[in-house]
């Protein structure tokens, strides 16, 4: 199974996607024979798919299939826990990242991630956004206000936090941390950006800023998310990869997903059937 | 893909199958207009006629519930996959079924239009075959619908052509009669627009085929359908000695 995937998506990367506007696509993150193991539990079975440049990915499968383990691995922050470890490769640009050479800060400023719950550190609006920076960069006062304003820009939170920049990160309404966020991880400058379940504690509102968001960001970024809301993956993502105990099932364009899957388990699972 | 398991949501499964008894009474009912209607004309029977005329209006409203009973599933299910295709097969469906029920109408006009006419019935003869021909169409497109069966619904899509010849050579037979006798232009007239009636039935058949196909396998007939009317481009010439 696996292996048709890894031949499918290397050999014959679907040309021709509803939202494809110029140019071809050229895969910004391959994973290639992923393998990983919490202790002796193998959470992902040889695993293979592309993220392209410029365009969303979604993952979508049922609790417990993988897809948040797999975006853990993409920027290694399951280096952090102990007993975790990945076999195969995760090229990022042709480089595999999971290499014991590979420099993980480095790495996390690269393939930047913002997860389910909003986590904004204890102090301002401003120093969350500077915080991240000043790690990487060294920059006057001037450029770093530039910064942070451009990076609240792109997070679509500029216009509501300009006059209160000193208040605390946490004075933000749910959807407003969120995006400030987004706006964090936009701030060091990164080429990937993993969202994991987003907007699941979002309102429709605030949701909709936020998918709004990933049309513009993904002019600049490579975007993987993962949802378990599958019209949001519909919405929002250019291809779509369906996870199943570990597996990664099907991968294709997300149009032909949500209307003509070829797995019967992805048909199953995304019209809600018995499988 | 084979099989269709069962949704979790039982409500969801009921509105599925509500939807689908809907279109099956409608193809019923757009049969039965059908047939009736090629009765009424060719027994020129104004009774039949006017009945299968009400009748239509039956075919109407399970349309409109149709069309609406899908539009608020869109809405409210957010159907995916195999569940999209299904509810759009049946606006589709409910669609050419619902003009299949109009075009009889329009035969059951025809009928108490000629009602007067003396003519022998031998005139109505191919008429005759082309609609129980159209007619087979349509109740084998519609079990092929019923049963998911797209092979079934391909060769309906490939038989048009019979109807399509048919059609050719009633619209010359037609003319003949017209030709031979000027009395037999205001029948044959009705008739041969009745004749155009059952071909886009026919027209019809073939769009629920594709319909079907396209619900099974989520992608539409990539062949070219052989089409077979020519007479439009069939020429009219009448000759001095004839009227």
């Amino acid at each position: 199974m696996s292996l048709a995937i890894h031949t499918e998506v290397k050999e014959q990367p679907p040309t021709t996607p509803a939202t494809e506007t110029s140019g071809e696509l050229k895969a910004k993150v391959s994973v290639r024979n992923l393998n990983f193991y919490y202790g002796d539990f193998r959470a992902l079975v040889d695993n293979n798919v592309n993220l392209y440049k410029q365009k969303v990915t979604a993952f979508i499968g049922p609790s417990g299939c993988g897809k948040s383990t797999l975006l853990r691995v993409l920027n290694r922050i399951y280096d952090l826990y102990p007993n975790q470890r990945a076999e195969g490769e995760v090229l990022l640009d042709g480089e595999n990242v999971l290499s014991a050479a590979q420099d993980v800060n480095l790495l996390r400023a690269k393939v930047g991630m913002v997860f389910q719950k909003p986590t904004p550190f204890p102090m301002t609006i401003y120093d969350n956004i500077a915080f991240g920076v000043r790690l990487y960069e060294r920059m006057s006062k001037s450029e770093l206000d530039a910064r942070v304003e451009d990076a609240l820009k792109r997070g679509a939170l500029w216009d509501e936090v300009k006059d209160k920049l000193d208040a605390s990160g946490l004075s933000l309404s749910g959807g407003q941390q969120q995006r400030l966020c987004i706006a964090r991880t936009v701030a060091i400058r990164p080429e990937v950006i993993l969202l994991d379940e987003p907007c699941s504690a979002l309102d429709p509102i605030s949701t909709a800023k936020i998918e709004e968001l990933m049309d513009v960001l993904k002019q600049d970024y490579t975007i993987a998310i993962v949802t378990h809301n599958m019209q949001q993956a519909a919405r929002t993502s250019d291809y779509t990869a369906f996870m199943y105990l570990g597996e990664l099932v099907e991968f294709d364009e997300t149009g032909k997903i949500f209307t003509n899957p070829k797995e019967q388990r992805t048909q199953d699972y995304i019209t809600g059937r018995f499988g | 893909m084979e099989q269709q398991h069962e949704h979790i949501v039982r409500s969801y499964e009921e509105e599925l199958a509500l939807l689908n008894n809907k279109i099956a009474k409608m193809g019923g009912l757009a049969e039965q207009v059908l047939g009736q209607s090629f009765e009424a004309l060719e027994r020129r029977d104004p009774d039949l006629a006017a009945a299968t005329i009400n009748e239509d209006e039956a075919i109407d409203e399970l349309q409109r519930e149709i069309e609406e009973q899908a539009v608020v599933m869109i809405a409210r299910r957010q159907p995916m996959a195999y569940d999209l295709r299904q509810i759009m097969a049946a606006l589709r469906i409910s669609t050419d079924l619902e003009r299949i029920g109009d075009l009889g109408k329009n035969i059951a006009k025809r009928a108490v239009a000629v009602v007067t006419e003396q003519q022998p019935k031998q005139l109505m003869l191919g008429l005759k075959h082309m609609g129980e021909l159209a007619l087979g169409q349509l109740k084998e497109v519609l079990d092929a619908f019923i049963e998911r069966d797209a092979d079934r619904a391909l060769k309906v899509w490939y038989k048009d052509e019979e109807i399509d010849a048919m059609y050719n050579s009633l619209f010359r037979e037609l003319l003949t009669y017209m030709m031979e006798d000027p009395r037999n232009i205001g029948l044959c007239t009705h008739l041969l627009f009745g004749a155009k009636n059952i071909e886009r039935v026919g027209d019809h058949a073939t769009n629920i085929a594709e319909t079907v196909y396209y619900l099974v396998h989520g992608r539409a007939i990539t062949d070219q359908r052989p089409k077979g009317d020519t007479t439009a481009t069939t020429p009219v010439t009448l000759k001095r000695s004839a009227v």
